[in-house]
């Protein structure tokens, strides 16, 4: 029996589907597995029999729309996930009209590699305020889970207090190991440089070689290049294929953002993030 | 005749043999198995279903220098890079020994690859086979076993008390300790895996080369480079000239048919820019291109691109989905 937030989505979909509302539904389907959950795109409204939600749908579904912002989608956001479409909004890489957001009310997700899911919340399911999405057209409605608010940058303070020869090397040892796959840059939502830095060539501005300088140069350059910018929904870091706690620099620089401005990506889709934005009363730190 | 080897005698030989050339072992790194030169050999890991990365490496390292130009007083000389030492890889899976098997195709068919070649001549493989499957395997269907010693120079299988030694290569018996037994047990039967269907596939892509499948299918797909890089038969690679102060060398790196820009040519045009376009290459390589120039299809059924992709495009569904499709048009 399928839960009846399943049959909410699926009912959603449908309608949208056998209405013409939509060219297509972006949502999840199980996986491979028979256990976890992959991304489905519902063209037919047979098709959207084939659409669940649950514990395992960690994909930010959202990161699709700018591939499709030609045409009208609907898309399965969960709270977290929705803040990408307000960074898109904001961001003016998709148009909120081509846009339909079937939002959900989350229980939290746990991680899962193919044919294995934990029994734990995901880490940044245990800090998350949201319970509904910031933004969205329909409320696929679930039932009331209580979540244990925690402190969501405990792993950053406590990163902060090594001494900064520590904090280097943890983070070469990490970097190290990176095969430049750019998984990271590939599942990320505000990721969609036409062509990213790593790719210019002609000049050609971080070397080819997957090395430690370069992969360095290569990580450090995404994480500030996402300051301010960065959701939270943690995808770079389930996808890397070696493991490297990407989250754990993503919200370093959340934080300092957040001290400095007030300001979390993709609460609201008017307010201007701040690195993208310059006011005549700022200090600019070098003037007098 | 097949050897026996306690475990005790196991890592008295591996003590010798990091001595006196590189030994390449799974070693476990924050939660990783990886194939990693070793100093001791506490650091080895047996423990493991396969590394999640794999061997291809040490044939096709992530990144390497070529040559370098020396000399600037006008006679500059090319000096091409040469191999140190001789090295042994112990513990690879036999799917991972045919993915070197079948690198060999590309790579050593005249004009070989110079730095390839030197490697692969002076590189041992000590198989280690599987007495467990992993649900991700499938190797049986792709011309490979559990047991399969085609492609190694030992094969060790765990029993109770340590290992049976299959000598299988002249290059392997000449690093074997002295001393050892005949084993007194017989090789246990290989784990059984399901099969996947694959006779129609190479047909069905060149057939459905044209079909909606693909951009489909690539609907979901992220585009990275996971599935090539953990891949132990993908073996394209970009290559790049680096000034270095004064010595330029040239270099090359992994790349893959998924990233934008990898068919990229002179004056813009990228014949393959659509997502679809650049899914099909990975598979059209892999069941039609490569059997086309090579004979067998460059997949091992390692499993390693199933268990690794973040939105799971599964190369045994995609087997399966394209002679489906193969069926239907022909009925």
């Amino acid at each position: 029996m399928d839960s009846e937030l399943i049959q909410q989505i699926r009912y959603q979909a449908r309608d949208l589907l056998e209405s013409g509302t939509v060219k297509g539904v972006i949502g999840y389907e199980r996986a491979s597995d028979g256990l976890t959950a992959r991304p489905f795109f519902a063209y037919e409204p047979a098709a959207v029999e084939r659409l669940i939600f649950d514990e395992t749908c960690s994909h930010n579904l959202a990161r699709y729309l700018v591939d499709k912002k030609n045409e009208k989608m609907a898309v399965v956001v969960k709270p977290c996930d929705s803040r990408a479409i307000n960074l898109l909004l904001n961001e003016e890489q998709i148009k909120r009209d081509m846009v339909f957001v079937i939002g959900v009310t989350c229980p939290g997700v746990v991680e899962t590699s193919w044919n294995h899911k934990d029994e734990e919340l995901q880490a940044r399911c245990k800090t998350c305020q949201l319970v509904e999405p910031p933004v969205y057209d329909f409320l696929a409605n679930g039932e009331a889970v209580e979540r244990p608010q925690g402190e969501p940058y405990l792993d950053v303070q406590q990163m902060e207090t090594k001494p900064i020869t520590e904090r280097k090397a943890f983070w070469s040892e990490q970097f190290d190991r990176c095969i430049r796959c750019y998984a990271c840059r590939q599942v990320c939502p505000g990721c969609y440089c036409p062509e990213c830095f790593v790719e210019q060539l002609n000049p050609l501005w971080v070397g080819i070689r997957i090395a430690p300088k370069e992969n360095e140069l290569w990580q450090i350059m995404r994480a500030f290049h996402l300051a301010g910018r960065c959701i939270g929904c943690d995808e770079c870091e389930r996808v890397c294929p070696v493991d490297i706690p990407l989250s754990l620099l993503n919200r370093k620089l959340e934080k300092e953002v957040k001290e400095l401005f007030d300001f979390q990506a993709g609460l609201n889709p008017e307010e201007q993030p701040p690195l993208a934005t310059f006011k005549k009363e700022e200090k600019l730190g070098f003037e007098e | 005749m097949n050897l026996f080897i306690s475990r005790d005698e196991l890592i008295r030989w591996l003590d010798q043999l990091l001595r006196e050339r590189i030994l390449a072992a799974p070693v476990q790194v924050q939660g990783l198995t990886l194939f990693q030169p070793i100093s001791k050999v506490e650091e080895v890991t047996l423990d493991f279903g396969n590394t999640t990365l794999s061997p291809k490496e040490w044939f096709l390292p992530p990144t390497e220098t070529l040559f370098s130009m020396q000399g600037n007083d006008g006679h500059p000389q090319l000096v091409p890079s040469t191999i140190e030492k001789d090295a042994v890889i112990f513990g690879l899976r036999p799917c991972d020994a045919k993915g070197i098997a079948l690198m060999d195709g590309p790579f050593l068919r005249e004009p070989g690859d110079a730095l390839y070649q030197e490697r692969r001549a002076r590189t041992s493989l000590i198989g280690l086979s599987c007495r467990q499957v992993q649900p991700e395997c499938f190797c049986t269907s792709v011309g490979s076993a559990p047991n399969d010693s085609s492609h190694v120079d030992i094969l060790l299988t765990e029993i109770e008390n340590g290992y049976i030694v299959q000598v299988i290569t002249e290059k392997g018996k000449a690093l074997l300790p002295e001393g050892l037994t005949e084993s007194k047990e017989e090789l246990p039967a290989p784990p059984e895996l399901q099969a996947v269907p694959t006779k129609e596939v190479t047909q069905a892509v060149r057939e459905f080369f044209d079909n909606p499948y693909w951009e489909q299918l690539a609907d979901r797909c992220l585009h990275c480079n996971i599935c090539a890089y953990v891949c132990p038969t993908c073996y394209c690679f970009d290559v790049r000239d680096y000034p270095n102060k004064g010595n330029p060398e040239r270099v090359r790196s992994w790349d893959s048919c998924q990233s934008t820009g990898f068919t990229r040519i002179a004056g813009g045009y990228d014949p393959r820019a659509a997502k679809g376009a650049r899914l099909r290459q990975r598979f059209s390589h892999k069941l039609l291109y490569f059997p086309e120039e090579f004979q067998d299809i460059a997949c091992v059924g390692c499993g390693r691109c199933v268990k690794s992709c973040p939105v799971n495009i599964d190369i045994r569904e995609v087997m399966s989905d394209l002679q489906q499709l193969e069926a239907k048009s022909g009925s």
